[in-house]
């Protein structure tokens, strides 16, 4: 919609010629008192700005080589699908840390072992019925007198056994969803490759600033009264609100949320054991449970899609008959 | 009864005394239940309990969902936590079986010999690159996992006090010898209180150099001879 206000209204008819005084009005009525005769269109001139048309879009930065930005659920899944991993993961069990020595170099590696107990695909998420794709895995067992009646009713409905510990791991598209019941063993990690291992952190409690933040504390001496290890300010006064702003940092419970260390090596497979080694150290206390998964600032393994993933069949023979 | 075998007087008596112990012992009665025909109102209504039953399998708890629909549940696949338990010190095992294949190292070490290295020890450790090192043992380190065990080796060269750690199953470590053996059991595991200059062994690189002369074909003189002698004494001296 053009503008009134901004025309300067520069055109000649034989009206005009004798109009000495303009009073002044609105814009509009401006230009209906000098032309009254003459619709509103006509009254555009050079000076008249194209009016752009608007899109949605437009509100984001936009331009040559810039990646179109959208807020569909279709635009989500293109923004994420160099992330997300091609093949899902597995769920382990962390037993402890220890060392290994490289014969030639004497050099002192540290590693996690990672045990996997009874993994098996639970269940799946799908883009048509939930929205992304995904893969329910689970893993350990649990007495059925301790499960209630209605996940009872759901292990069953799928044809699962009852587990322990379930999770998700979201896959790209439907190719990476195994069969339901399928056994995942450890050799879906190969040695060499990189995995992200996700688990809940150790809880520290309910930690001082100096553990949850890092802060030096005050002297121990020189008079200081009472305060080693406090917080002493708050933040500024009057200037700042006289207030304490939202989000300060505090004392207040650490620890015991997920954390995710990336690209953690995998240095040794023991299929028929269910041990995975990886290099470094991983988030949690021993006997919690760890999520692996191909590491997304790595490239992809190249290994077909049913590597690491058997069959349930009779689990048991099915089980002896892979190893 | 022959007229040839002396005729004791009390042997009858005795005689008499054991036969009637074992009729007693034989004829002896226990308390048997009260049958139907004496105590009527006492008899139990329901049959006595078959061979094998337990308590427990009449507790009300072990009753798991009566008259409700049975939900079948799939029986869950191998365990292989079940399988191997402790996987690290399978995969620790293997490690040492590499950097120690003779077992010498783990002997030494090891809390069943009665020979191993002991807090106060004077050792000298043959590196793999490098001159060796040797000091009193202050701390041997043992982990959880035994391939981390470390010792921690102090001197004094050049007045200079020095303490290495060293992991005894690194590769850079060729060997590890004991020198002098404590004279008395530390009362200690953490010999720190050798720092203080009061207690501080010193140099021990007399001691070393003697032993190395000993072992490569030195002198007379054996090595448990010299042990436990104060520096300066004559009294002995071959």
């Amino acid at each position: 919609m053009f503008r009134l206000d901004r025309i300067n209204i520069v055109f000649s008819t034989s009206r005009t010629h004798n109009a000495t005084q303009i009073r002044t009005h609105t814009p509009q009525s401006t230009a209906r008192f000098l032309c009254p005769s003459v619709p509103r269109s006509f009254t555009r001139t050079i000076r008249t700005i194209q009016p752009t048309p608007r899109t949605r879009t437009d509100r984001f930065n936009h331009g040559a080589g810039l990646p179109i930005l959208g807020a569909s659920k279709t635009a989500a899944f293109l923004r994420k699908e160099a992330m997300l991993p091609l093949r899902t993961g597995a769920l382990a069990i962390k037993k402890g840390m220890t060392a290994i020595y490289d014969p030639t170099t004497a050099k002192r590696t540290a590693y996690t072992v990672l045990q996997l107990d009874r993994c098996q695909v639970t269940g799946h998420k799908r883009r048509d019925a939930h929205g992304y794709w995904a893969v329910q895995i689970g893993c350990g067992t649990i007495e059925a007198r301790n499960v209630s009646r209605a996940e009872r009713g759901n292990y069953a409905a799928q044809g699962v056994p009852l587990k322990r510990h379930v999770a998700e791991f979201r896959v790209k598209d439907a190719a990476g969803l195994p069969e339901l019941g399928s056994i995942v063993t450890a050799d879906l990690f190969q040695e060499g490759q990189y995995v992200d291992a996700r688990a809940d952190s150790r809880g520290m409690g309910f930690a001082g600033g100096m553990k949850r933040w890092g802060w030096s504390g005050q002297p121990a001496s020189h008079g200081k009264s009472l305060s080693h290890r406090v917080m002493g300010s708050s933040g500024a006064s009057q200037g700042s609100g006289s207030r304490v702003h939202p989000g300060k940092r505090m004392a207040g419970r650490m620890g015991g949320e997920q954390q995710t260390v990336q690209c953690l090596k995998v240095l040794r497979v023991d299929k028929e054991n269910g041990i995975v080694v990886v290099h470094g150290a991983v988030p949690g206390p021993k006997k919690g449970i760890v999520k692996l998964q191909d590491a997304i600032k790595k490239p992809w393994p190249q290994v077909e899609l049913s590597v690491g993933v058997s069959k349930m069949g009779s689990t048991a023979e099915a089980l002896e008959s892979t190893i | 009864m022959s007229l040839s075998a002396p005729v004791r007087p009390l042997a009858c008596i005795k005689q008499a005394i054991r036969q009637c112990r074992i009729e007693l012992q034989q004829t002896r009665r226990y308390a048997v239940p009260a049958t139907e025909a004496e105590y009527p109102s006492l008899q139990t209504r329901y049959p006595p309990p078959t061979p094998g039953f337990r308590p427990s399998q009449a507790i009300k708890q072990n009753r798991f969902e009566t008259g409700l629909k049975k939900i079948p549940v799939v029986p869950p696949p191998r365990s292989t936590t079940k399988a191997c338990p402790d996987p690290i010190s399978i995969l620790t095992n293997k490690q040492i079986s590499v950097l120690d294949p003779t077992g010498a190292r783990t002997r030494l070490f090891s809390p069943a010999n009665p020979e191993r290295v002991q807090p106060g020890d004077i050792l000298v450790v043959r590196l793999r690159t490098g001159d060796p090192v040797s000091g009193t043992v202050l701390n041997i380190r043992q982990r959880h996992q035994p391939i981390d065990t470390a010792i921690l080796l102090r001197n004094q060269l050049t007045r200079v006090g020095v303490e290495v750690w060293f992991k005894v199953y690194s590769p850079n470590v060729e060997g590890i010898e004991v020198v002098q053996r404590a004279v008395k059991r530390a009362r200690r595991a953490k010999l720190y209180y050798m720092r203080q200059p009061r207690h501080d062994v010193g140099s021990v690189e007399g001691v070393v150099k003697q032993y190395l002369r000993q072992r490569s074909g030195g002198p007379l003189g054996s090595r448990e001879a010299n042990t436990g002698r104060k520096t300066g004494s004559k009294k002995g001296r071959k």
